[in-house]
């Protein structure tokens, strides 16, 4: 499969289809790949894809100011079903013009959540990371363990049932079906029952973690205004402290700026060096959109995003209460 | 050398509560930092690098500085016992010293005694570092690059190595050496103990990869300020502050005013050159408003600028930034692209 992604790369560059392709390749630490930029057919051997592509690369589109994409390049994207979705909502948002990108599928098993596993390894280092039909090998020194990627894997991939790009113009390798675990959607149905004043304990026990560096924000594709509220001192809209309050509206407000935009695609999660669980929220809040407006985000990049569009007949209680 | 039993842990730690604000390293939900701890049991003492770097024990998130009203400005007084911190590495004590440099000391500049931080200073200058050897550095580990080395204690009051059953103890400064002269518990190491702790040593140092010399790095970086490097490494970088909140060293911060009313208070806040708004002016032109800006001064200000002015990179290899980057981005491969480039001319 990666020879495939390797070749098809090639071509795109060498046939000047594209100037650039955004993938991963292996990086200095083992459960993370990172991002890398081709803008060479010679450099296309470099690209990988595994379980470890955890970022969402659908954000270069929009960081910096959208230099990426201001000079009309077209630009080839490698994309899990997440990643789509997000390119998804940027063609709705009318944020990139689908001539401008090539969007190149590939098959995802979900990713790792490297906080797991290292709860599996006891904190001791993984230097070695290895996949093999739904399991995976980590190795260090003494250690050496094998086991289900589903007990390691991230918890947006759990819940995930869009694992492959809809939308794409190339797919490489075999398209996988995801069927979520039920016990994530658990995790919000019992957030769901909490009474309000244990919901608010969960959440300030949660946020009160958070080091405000913006990591969440800043992998998030569906975050890029050009300026967020967080940055603006004139009028300041918030405290920059760690105390509860500031921290705490920072997160809500992010979290209802994405609402019916979020793909739950977990890259924030996984982002957070305090390993704060952000998916809760989102997750949440795109149950709400789905229930009450018939919306899953970055599925059809012909509609609306729900808090664009208003239909007749739609719920309106929520406004009351 | 001084040895402490393991089984005598908890009351060496009880002991040195009863005169100490002590902090270590404890882990939450897979977490860790240096947090104030009520008993030994608290401690996790398998951590390596803490995911959260000391500098808050000193120089916290958000500090208030003073509180105001209609009648003046009162400061905030901080009592409470002298802070010891036990299970500190010597990287983790070496970026202390380092932050002591900027808020604390009056050795570096002619007019620093002008700039003496008593917000850090009366904090640091009475407290009592326990720096524990590292007998297995991690792969994110380059201490070595930086002149550390994983059994170094220097700078720290009292050096401890691992040594199985038993922790043994050196002394590093006069104020170490009083604190071992007066704790009951503490017999001198065997010959065979001393003999195990060189040899810890050189297995840890054995474990590491051969550092890269940074001789030449201030002067390559300023060769390339104004060149396209900049531009390639922070191609995937987010511009997120993980780095600088994680580091060490990084001690920029934002001075904050919260109030209402007729009163409020001053809150010393940590800030990042990540951040746009860090070096935003007032009309709205923002000097370094593209991500390759930020970039490139937080690698200047850490290997160029801050060796300008004290003579040491601002790093210590701790390799928290390696491990936190939501992108990857690894700084030692930063300083090898700088040493390797060649410069495609300047723009």
């Amino acid at each position: 499969m990666v020879n495939e992604l390797r070749e098809k790369a090639k071509k795109l560059l060498a046939d000047k289809d594209v100037e650039l392709v955004i993938g991963w390749e292996r990086g200095s630490r083992a459960l993370a790949a990172t991002p890398v930029f081709i803008d060479s057919p010679e450099e296309a051997d470099r690209l990988i894809f595994d379980s470890t592509c955890g970022n969402n690369p659908a954000v270069y589109f929009t960081k910096d100011a959208r230099r990426l994409v201001k000079d009309g390049k077209r630009i080839g994207v490698v994309v899990k079903g997440c990643d789509a979705r997000s390119l998804a909502l940027y063609l709705a948002e009318k944020q990139v013009k689908r001539e401008n990108i090539v969007i190149i599928g590939v098959p995802c098993r979900g990713v790792i959540d490297p906080d797991k596993v290292a709860t599996r390894t006891g904190g001791r280092e993984v230097l070695e990371y290895s996949e093999d039909d739904g399991k995976v090998t980590v190795k260090g020194r003494d250690l050496d363990l094998t086991f289900d990627a589903r007990d390691v894997l991230s918890s947006s991939c759990l819940a995930c049932v869009h694992r492959n790009a809809k939308e794409y113009d190339l797919f490489i390798g075999e398209m996988r079906d995801g069927t979520a675990d039920k016990d994530q959607n658990a995790a919000i149905d019992e957030f769901e029952k909490l009474e309000p004043e244990e919901r608010w304990e969960r959440m300030k026990e949660m946020y009160s973690k958070c080091i405000r560096c913006y990591a969440c924000r800043n992998v998030c594709p569906s975050c890029y205004c050009n300026e967020c509220f967080v940055d603006q001192n004139d009028p300041q809209w918030i405290g920059k402290t760690h105390e509860i309050t500031d921290t705490l509206i920072f997160h809500i407000i992010r979290n209802l700026h994405v609402a019916g935009r979020c793909v739950e695609c977990g890259a924030c999660e996984r982002a957070c060096p305090m390993g704060l669980n952000l998916l809760l929220l989102n997750r949440k809040v795109a149950r709400e959109v789905e229930e009450r407006f018939g919306y899953i985000t970055g599925i059809d990049s012909g509609e609306k995003p729900a808090m664009a569009d208003f239909r007749e007949g739609e719920k309106q209680d929520f406004i009351m209460g | 050398m001084v040895r402490l039993e393991k089984d005598r842990f908890d009351d060496f730690i009880r002991s040195l509560l009863a005169d100490y604000a002590v902090y270590a390293a404890v882990t939450a939900d897979g977490k860790s930092g240096f947090k104030v701890i009520k008993a030994a049991q608290e401690i996790d003492r398998r951590r390596l690098v803490t995911d959260r770097s000391p500098k808050e024990v000193f120089f916290p998130h958000s500090e208030v500085i003073f509180e105001y009203d209609k009648d003046g400005v009162r400061e905030i007084e901080k009592a409470g016992k002298p802070i010891a911190i036990w299970g500190l590495r010597g990287c983790d004590v070496k970026s202390l010293s380092m932050l002591d440099k900027v808020f604390g000391s009056a050795r570096q500049m002619p007019d620093d005694e002008m700039f003496q931080d008593p917000y850090w200073k009366k904090k640091y200058d009475t407290s009592l570092l326990f720096c524990i050897a590292c007998n297995e550095p991690r792969s994110t580990c380059f201490c070595n690059w930086l002149g550390g080395d994983p059994h170094s204690g220097e700078g720290s009051d009292v050096f401890v190595i691992d040594a199985g059953d038993a922790f043994l103890m050196q002394p590093g400064s006069e104020k170490g050496k009083a604190f071992i002269e007066k704790t009951a518990d503490l017999k001198p190491a065997s010959g065979a103990e001393e003999r195990q702790a060189a040899e810890l040593a050189a297995g840890a140092r054995a474990m590491m990869d051969r550092p890269v010399a940074l001789d030449d790095l201030n002067e390559r970086l300023k060769e390339l300020f104004h060149t396209d490097i900049w531009e390639d490494m922070s191609g995937k970088c987010v511009n997120c502050g993980a780095c600088a909140f994680v580091c060490s060293t990084c001690h920029c911060f934002d001075m904050q005013d919260e109030g209402k009313g007729g009163k409020g208070k001053r809150i010393r806040i940590w800030d990042s050159c990540m951040f746009p708004i860090f070096t935003k002016e007032a009309s709205g032109h923002n000097p370094r408003h593209l991500s390759k800006d930020r970039f490139r001064q937080r690698v200047m200000h850490k290997y160029s600028y801050f060796a300008d002015n004290y003579g040491e990179s601002l790093c210590t290899g701790c390799g928290r930034c390696v491990v936190a980057c939501p992108v990857g981005i690894d700084i030692r491969e930063v300083i090898k692209h700088v040493l390797s480039y060649e410069s495609k001319g300047a723009r």
